[in-house]
């Protein structure tokens, strides 16, 4: 009997030995992406930056073109929301706090009276919301670990169509935003009407003198720039979520290949308990044995 | 001594960057030249190509629709004139074999669209942007 439970706690530590080489080759492929991803993020910020500094400068350059075409409208009748999750699971809280922020900005507008329609990237989003029985309009799939421009150009020629045609007065983004490696944070931004970034970016304050000259007029331009800067901000968005999933997968299986180390250590503890039990026990019967025989004679 | 520093960025990467003595590119209102000292500008580039004049000779960007701004750099002298390009590539990178598949699945799929189920509008758009980029390239190829 004690011998059958000893094989039961080989064949457990086995499996905790096969996961455990499972979670360490994942830990370290994810390792291998966040630097991948990083320097993703940063060969876009350049663009991200000038983007929004013309922005600025267009904004500043004439105020009353601006207010008129970047302002809020008094209601907003119906809401786009673009929710940015992952493609794969087992990356800790990544899929799920994304997923959450997104409920709650979806049931804030309805219950601000908006309608809300929805779209959303990465495999793990679209059954979420379905799931608690909201209607995901498109759901955009395959990129989320690598996304590269034209997925981002993509999106947004299908999120700004109904905003152009007026079916829309707001774009709302939720997605995960690489602050740092060592912090991410979940944030909603508003996409459309498009939104001056308030700091300005830029280390040279010369930028904001507002004595600038447009090619194009502000008003022209700023009407052509919204795809572009929706594109844009979508684009840093998908890398900055890609960046943020491979962090939290690292650390997810690195916690996990920890686990299945501590585990492995107290099974072995167990069996090896057992083991020694078990010879124990049969030391004693063979003495007993013996004993028996000697008195016997 | 005044210098113009210019940057050619993409999404995906800062194409290029260095000093330059003169930039020349189209935008919707016109052909225009940027010199150092130029006055600070904001404004959009049609497709086409954009030439940058270095010491190393003449250098020649493929850009499909983006905005430039010039403005005065911190230093004294310095002019700083960005091109952001969602989609760039230096001319002598164009790969002509790519450019021609490019815009016959681009042309494959603007045909299937218009033959009957166009129900993706923003589909269609992307198709043509496509078939615009490929035909650039084509005609600046071969040149």
């Amino acid at each position: 009997m004690a011998g059958g439970q000893e094989r039961i706690l080989r064949r457990r530590i086995k499996s905790v030995q096969a996961t455990r080489k499972i979670t360490k080759a994942m830990e370290l492929i994810a390792a291998s992406q966040i630097s991948r991803s990083q320097a993703r993020i940063f060969a876009n910020r350049p663009y991200r930056q000038g983007m929004q500094r013309i922005i600025i400068e267009a904004a500043l350059g004439d105020p009353a073109a601006a207010q008129k075409l970047l302002s809020m409208p008094d209601t907003v009748e119906t809401a786009i929301v673009i929710v940015v999750a992952g493609d794969r699971g087992l990356s800790g809280a990544y899929n799920s706090s994304v997923l959450r922020a997104g409920e709650r900005v979806i049931k804030q507008l309805q219950s601000q009276g908006s309608a809300v329609r929805l779209f959303c990237v990465g495999k793990k989003a679209a059954p979420f919301y379905r799931f608690r029985g909201l209607d995901v309009e498109r759901s955009f799939v395959g990129f989320a670990d690598r996304p590269s421009f034209a997925d981002a150009r993509l999106i947004a020629s299908v999120v700004a169509a109904p905003f152009s045609e007026e079916q829309a007065q707001e774009v709302l983004l939720v997605s995960t935003r690489f602050l740092s490696a060592g912090s991410q944070s979940v944030e909603t931004e508003r996409l459309l009407p498009l939104s001056v970034p308030d700091v300005p970016i830029d280390e040279t304050p010369k930028v904001l003198k507002g004595y600038t000259e447009f090619e194009p007029d502000v008003k022209e331009l700023l009407t052509s720039l919204a795809p572009r800067a929706l594109e844009s901000e979508i684009f840093s968005a998908l890398l900055e979520g890609a960046a943020s999933f491979h962090i939290s997968q690292q650390r997810a299986m690195a916690a996990a290949t920890d686990n299945a180390d501590d585990l492995g250590q107290s099974l072995t503890r167990i069996m090896n308990r057992a083991r020694q039990d078990s010879i124990t026990t049969e030391i004693m019967e063979i003495v007993g044995g013996a004993e028996a025989l000697r008195s016997g004679k | 001594m005044t210098t113009l520093l210019v940057e050619i960025v993409t999404p995906e990467v800062a194409l290029w960057s260095g000093t330059a003595s003169s930039l020349m590119a189209r935008s919707s209102v016109g052909d225009f030249t940027i010199l150092p000292q130029h006055t600070s500008t904001v404004g959009d580039l049609v497709s086409g190509i954009v030439r940058v004049d270095t010491d190393e000779g003449e250098l020649s960007f493929c850009v499909h629709g983006g905005y430039f701004q010039v403005t005065p750099d911190g230093a004294e002298g310095v002019t700083r004139a960005t091109v952001l390009a969602g989609i760039a590539e230096r001319t002598s990178d164009i790969d002509v074999t790519r450019a021609h598949a490019a815009k016959d699945a681009a042309q494959e799929e603007i045909n299937s669209a218009q033959r009957g189920d166009a129900n993706d509008a923003s589909a269609l758009q992307l198709a043509r942007d496509a078939l615009a980029r490929a035909e650039l390239r084509l005609s600046i190829a071969e040149k």
